[in-house]
């Protein structure tokens, strides 16, 4: 890793106001920036349409947890109570997806909510222990007052000194230091 | 809301051809359950079996004629009750979504709040007025066969006839229905009153109101359902029953407002400038939970009944899985949950019209089958048999209540002009799309 000490990481832009970083994000997106993210003390509503982001695919995580979770639960009961072990209980028969129901729906629900967190967790590359951002004294501020905006050195359309002018004098970032990977 | 007033009517069809359709399917449902004579027959024996503890059983030799005339006052009573289910259930669902809007100080619903506010004050006087058969065809005994019984010679009645008794019933339906209506009309008022002035007080008047007024609601439509519905067999236990009858009503009450709501915000129309993406999705999540909310009070219902198989309880399932009533009960099952819950994952899915008219159609259809199940098998043990009344009743019913609602809503300011909490639901971020801010 000592090799790479100089390799920059990207560009950090820092703004005083929500609105000064929503109109920064919309200019970055229009710019077609790729590899660029905003961190913000707390949510700002319109943001993911201010940077253009796509709808998450996290919800087809949720559903196969959820599909896997209700067959599953389904499966076993059917196994278990009329397969590798046929046992009378109450005179009920020995399988219906009417008692197994309940189990079932249960697994769906926890599946489900497995398959959210884990595939937020994936999509997100969590959990990830080191950030060159996590490094800087001024990125501190945005969990209090501070509004930032990072374009990552691996961007494709990334140039050290254009687009420090980009975001000083296109997006009227306060501050803009160059962060070191 | 723009560039949908095209295509809408071409939707609207398309929601008509799915209405068309599903009645085809339930029309060939009935002539299935004309053959099934051996069935009505089976039925009579469980209603037997289920009420042995009843030193007789005047109430089932009353209803187990296998054949009931069209004219009969019987099959107009029956078709009558179920119409008037399916409309009372848009009547409390609108009363449950104005509770609920100022009890959880709603931002977001406060623009659509006057439709509900307007629906809701159709109980008084419109259902109650409408409710005055009902209580004329028990009397004369073509309903609830209860009206005509001795308590002293059937047990299940004798145990319940505190409230399964003419009186009561002549009392707490009109009561009930007029009190509801009255809190409605009441909530109403208030908002009408702060279009003139703007105070915040109203407000806080009718949360105040909202927060006795929601156990007035729960006991008052529990109520409502167990004397007009349940009590058809009052044999039958069920505490779910009320919060079933809820769930189904505020099911088929938030499709009707996303569709009510939609066309009303169309360009030109009143709700134009107060109506965004927010209200719509928000609509359509809710009755995409509600969805869900069904599904489990009813499944559980069912199963906890079937769990126990207490004779009792059981019968009312058992006469509805007999002839075609058990296509009807599968109808339910996957029409009513499967098909929407699937269909309404998707959360873009929630704002595509093409798709939620035809839902819109469709759950209406459901509704009125999920009544017509809940109804119509102490009169027909056979199987599904719709006749002329049904639709003559059902769309008579709901046009004549739509034509109400539209009087009284033009009458009014379209939404709550000075709603404290209106300016929280039409600020919307309108974020410029990609390009558009290169102009700077």
């Amino acid at each position: 890793m000592n090799s790479n000490r100089s390799k920059p990481h990207g560009l950090l832009a820092e703004f005083h106001t929500a609105a000064d970083i929503f109109e920064a994000a919309m200019r970055c997106r229009d710019a077609g920036f790729t590899k660029w993210d905003v961190y913000t003390p707390f949510p700002i509503h319109g943001m993911d349409e201010a940077m253009g982001l796509r709808k998450s695919p996290v919800g087809w995580f949720t559903f196969c947890g959820g599909f896997t979770g209700f067959f599953t639960g389904m499966t076993m009961i059917w196994y278990m109570n009329k397969f590798d072990y046929p046992l009378v209980v109450g005179g009920k028969p020995l399988f219906t997806p009417l008692y197994a129901f309940p189990v079932s729906y249960e697994m769906t629900i926890l599946l489900s909510a497995f398959g959210t967190l884990f595939g937020m967790f994936f999509l997100n590359q969590l959990p990830k222990f080191y950030n060159p951002l996590f490094k800087n004294e001024r990125f501190k501020k945005s969990t209090d007052d501070r509004f930032f905006l990072c374009i990552e050195a691996t961007d494709p359309k990334f140039g050290t000194d254009v687009t420090r002018t980009f975001l000083t004098e296109k997006c009227h970032a306060a501050v803009v230091e160059l962060v070191e990977d | 809301m723009n560039a949908f007033s095209r295509q809408t009517k071409s939707w609207m069809a398309l929601g008509g051809v799915v209405a068309v359709v599903a009645i085809a399917l339930f029309g060939t449902l009935s002539t299935l359950g004309a053959d099934a004579g051996s069935a009505a027959h089976s039925v009579q024996e469980v209603a037997h079996g289920a009420a042995s503890h009843s030193a007789t059983d005047h109430g089932h030799a009353d209803h187990g004629h296998a054949a009931v005339s069209v004219f009969s006052l019987k099959q107009i009573a029956h078709s009558y009750l179920t119409a008037y289910m399916f409309c009372l259930s848009l009547c409390v669902g609108s009363l449950f979504l104005t509770l609920a809007h100022h009890l959880f100080d709603a931002g977001w619903s406060a623009s659509i709040r006057r439709v509900t506010e307007t629906v809701a004050s159709l109980l008084f006087p419109w259902m109650l007025i409408l409710a005055l058969p009902i209580i004329g065809f028990a009397w004369t005994g073509n309903l609830h066969a209860w009206f005509k019984i001795n308590p002293a010679d059937d047990h299940a009645l004798d145990v319940k006839k505190v409230l399964f008794n003419p009186m009561a019933f002549t009392v707490l339906v009109p009561a009930l229905i007029t009190l509801l209506g009255l809190l409605a009309r009441q909530i109403r008022a208030w908002s009408i009153a702060q279009d003139k002035d703007g105070a915040a007080h109203w407000t806080s008047k009718s949360r105040k109101l909202s927060a006795a007024g929601i156990f007035l609601f729960a006991f008052g439509v529990t109520l409502l359902c167990f004397l007009l519905m349940k009590s058809l067999q009052h044999q039958f236990f069920s505490t779910m029953y009320g919060v079933y009858y809820f769930a189904g009503s505020v099911w088929t009450t938030l499709i009707t407002l996303y569709l009510l709501t939609m066309w009303l915000a169309q360009p030109g129309r009143p709700l134009e400038k107060v109506y965004f993406k927010r209200q719509q999705q928000d609509l359509a999540v809710l009755f995409f939970a509600f969805t869900v909310f069904y599904a489990y009070i009813h499944f559980s219902q069912y199963f906890l009944i079937w769990n126990a198989a207490l004779p009792e309880e059981t019968f009312w399932y058992v006469r509805r899985e007999v002839g075609s009533w058990k296509w009807v009960g599968m109808i339910i099952l996957f029409g009513h949950f499967f098909v929407p819950f699937l269909l309404l994952l998707n959360q873009d899915i929630k704002r595509n019209l093409a798709v939620m008219v035809p839902v819109g159609a469709w759950a209406w259809l459901m509704q009125y089958i999920d009544m017509t199940y809940n109804v119509m098998p102490v009169l027909h043990p056979e199987g599904l048999h719709l006749t002329l009344w049904d639709p003559i009743f059902w769309i008579g019913m709901s046009v004549a209540l739509g034509r109400l609602f539209w009087f009284e809503y033009r009458k009014n300011p379209p939404y709550p002009l000075k709603d404290p909490r209106l300016l929280e639901a039409i600020v919307h971020h309108e974020v410029p799309a990609p390009g558009a801010s290169a102009a700077h």
